[in-house]
């Protein structure tokens, strides 16, 4: 039973930096981003890769972290490109946000076949940020502890983020997906705060692929395909069970979302769900979450 | 703060859809002056150009021929939001002018910096909220108590309300109101027009205010334009203005127009 508890924690905190980025594409942009199937391995890769090169498993976090926040420039600038040649409607406009990111997500799987060279990196034998804490402080990077440090990261993450959407270039972010003509006629160049902000939320995804790999040991080529739908149940989950009564409260909500989500998934494996059939477990959750206002509404009529 | 401007259109000519079966010719050859500090209203029937005069003085899409000029400035070639440091603009739909899920302290924060580019600082601060409950006291509608409420909470002529303190926060060059009390009911409507009225004295702002109703045209503003099908039919100063009826304006319309007058919302207003 604490097997479950803890690997659900520590599978929950690990991808939450993801569940925010997801959050910020989707509920602060209102952009479906597909990106992130992309950049979480992509933070993986590059991480997993310059740590097996030699260097320091924290320069290669950052720079995993990096690589996920030029992805995202990537598809804003993407994004910028092909709307200007829509007609502005919102469903082309929309279509326009679901390619960019598909494009993105498309050409970064060659790019981290690249970056490793082969479709995995292990990572057996070498020390990655969790090796490191436990020499520098003493204690195993496991269990309880792992959780606790991981707890600490994400508050600080998450406090950060906070701050940044109070700050007055956050308000025309959030602006940006609130109400994007009248922050247009406020003087605010939309495609810019876009462009920043998908790069921030995929730096976050590509921060949980750089702390999977170094956790599980290695980095793999596949490990991002679902991250969106997985992303989606965190933030949805978080939303229903935790509420959303502000931004700041709402980040806790995103947080507690993606813990919800793997401990879900823990039990899940433990009941003897295969592996193999969690993908579809959790669109199927993710379906049911997406139509329970809808449902409600209809069920209200009747 | 940037100060009022005059604005100088010449020419302006604006197609949609050009060589197509559904070619518009939106407004065809506007010469239009406009001196500091005037407020000008303008009416029109519907698909007169009325609204597309305002969106192409703010710059939401580009002319097809001609320019505009903000104090003798070109800025003809000025993209939306660069060109919005310098505008003011109040949408028919309430809802256009705030951002609904934000609340109302941060909703104006962003009208604070209109002009400048937003940096890390927060965009909320206590000196901006005693700043903020100062401009919102005068609405009368008790907003300065409610700064955290999201405008989505918000009534109809509150948000509206909330657009107008927007979109003149920092002094606007040209204050542009696109029937910005049709979708209110009337006592609302009325509220914010005297609203209007106030702070476009006030602050002495060049004002330029599209509207169906013909009574509020004639009571508000120095000037009155009447548009038909992309061009200025009729000019109007303060004294001739005065001594106008509703029905002396409809009677101008037929002559000038020289066509059957579509009764629409004109005349049940």
């Amino acid at each position: 039973m604490e097997a479950i508890i803890t690997s659900g924690l520590e599978q929950g905190l690990l991808y939450c930096f993801m569940v925010l980025g997801v959050y910020i594409t989707f509920r602060v942009l209102d952009f479906p981003d597909l990106t992130v199937d992309g950049s979480l391995p992509l933070g993986a890769a590059v991480t997993a890769a310059m740590i097996s090169g030699g260097q320091s498993p924290w320069t290669a976090t950052l720079a995993g972290v990096a690589a996920g926040l030029c992805a995202g420039f990537v598809t804003g600038i993407l994004h910028l490109l092909l709307g200007l040649g829509s007609s502005g409607s919102a469903a082309a406009n929309y279509g326009a946000k679901l390619l960019a990111g598909i494009l993105t997500m498309t050409g970064l799987y060659t790019v981290n076949l690249r970056v490793m060279g082969k479709s995995n990196t292990p990572l057996l034998g070498l020390d990655g940020v969790f090796e490191q804490i436990e020499d520098l402080f003493g204690v195993a990077m496991s269990g309880w502890n792992l959780i606790i440090a991981l707890v600490a990261l994400a508050v600080i993450v998450k406090y950060v983020i906070d701050w940044f959407l109070r700050t007055e270039f956050g308000l025309c972010l959030r602006a940006t997906g609130d109400n994007e003509q009248m922050i247009r006629a406020m003087g605010t160049n939309t495609a810019f705060t876009r462009i920043v902000g998908l790069g921030i939320a995929n730096a976050l995804v590509a921060l949980t692929g750089a702390l999977v790999a170094q956790q599980q040991g290695f980095a793999d080529v596949g490990m991002g395909i679902g991250t969106i739908v997985a992303g989606l149940a965190g933030v949805i989950m978080g939303e229903v069970l935790f509420g959303e009564r502000s931004v700041s409260w709402v980040l806790f909500s995103v947080i507690g979302g993606s813990i919800v989500y793997r401990l879900l998934i823990a039990v899940s494996l433990r009941l003897g769900i295969a592996p193999t059939d969690l993908k579809l477990l959790t669109a199927v959750l993710v379906v049911i979450a997406l139509s329970i206002p809808t449902v409600r509404k209809k069920v209200v009529r009747i | 703060m940037s100060r009022p401007a005059s604005l100088e259109l010449q020419a302006v000519r604006k197609v949609f859809f050009p060589g197509t079966a559904n070619e518009v010719v939106a407004l065809n050859g506007i010469d239009l002056e406009v001196p500091v500090g005037q407020f000008v209203s303008i009416i029109g029937s519907n698909g007169s150009g009325k609204s597309t005069l305002l969106n192409t003085i703010a710059g939401m899409y580009p002319v097809s021929s001609g320019c505009v000029l903000l104090d003798g400035v070109d800025v003809t070639r000025q993209r939306e939001f660069q060109r919005s440091r310098l505008i003011g603009r109040v949408f028919q739909d309430p809802t256009a002018g705030t951002a609904p899920s934000m609340t109302i302290e941060e909703n104006l924060a962003i009208s604070f910096m209109r002009e400048r580019r937003s940096g890390l600082r927060l965009g909320v601060t206590n000196r901006r909220r005693e700043f903020m409950r100062t401009h919102l006291e005068p609405l009368g509608m008790g907003l300065e108590h409610r700064l955290k409420a999201q405008v989505n909470k918000l009534s109809g002529g509150q948000r509206q309300a909330m657009s107008l303190l927007m979109a003149t926060e920092s002094e606007p060059s040209i204050l542009l109101l696109d029937e910005h009390t049709a979708a209110l009911d009337p006592k609302v409507a009325a509220t914010i027009m005297d609203l209007t009225a106030k702070m476009v004295s006030e602050r002495g702002l060049t004002t330029l205010m599209v509207t169906h109703n013909m009574e509020l045209a004639l009571r508000y503003g120095e000037r009155l334009i009447m548009m038909h099908e992309g061009r200025v039919v009729l000019d109007l100063g303060p004294t001739e203005k005065e001594a106008l009826q509703v029905s002396d304006l409809i009677d101008m319309f037929h002559k000038v127009a020289g066509e059957a007058f579509a009764v629409d919302r004109l005349l049940l207003e």
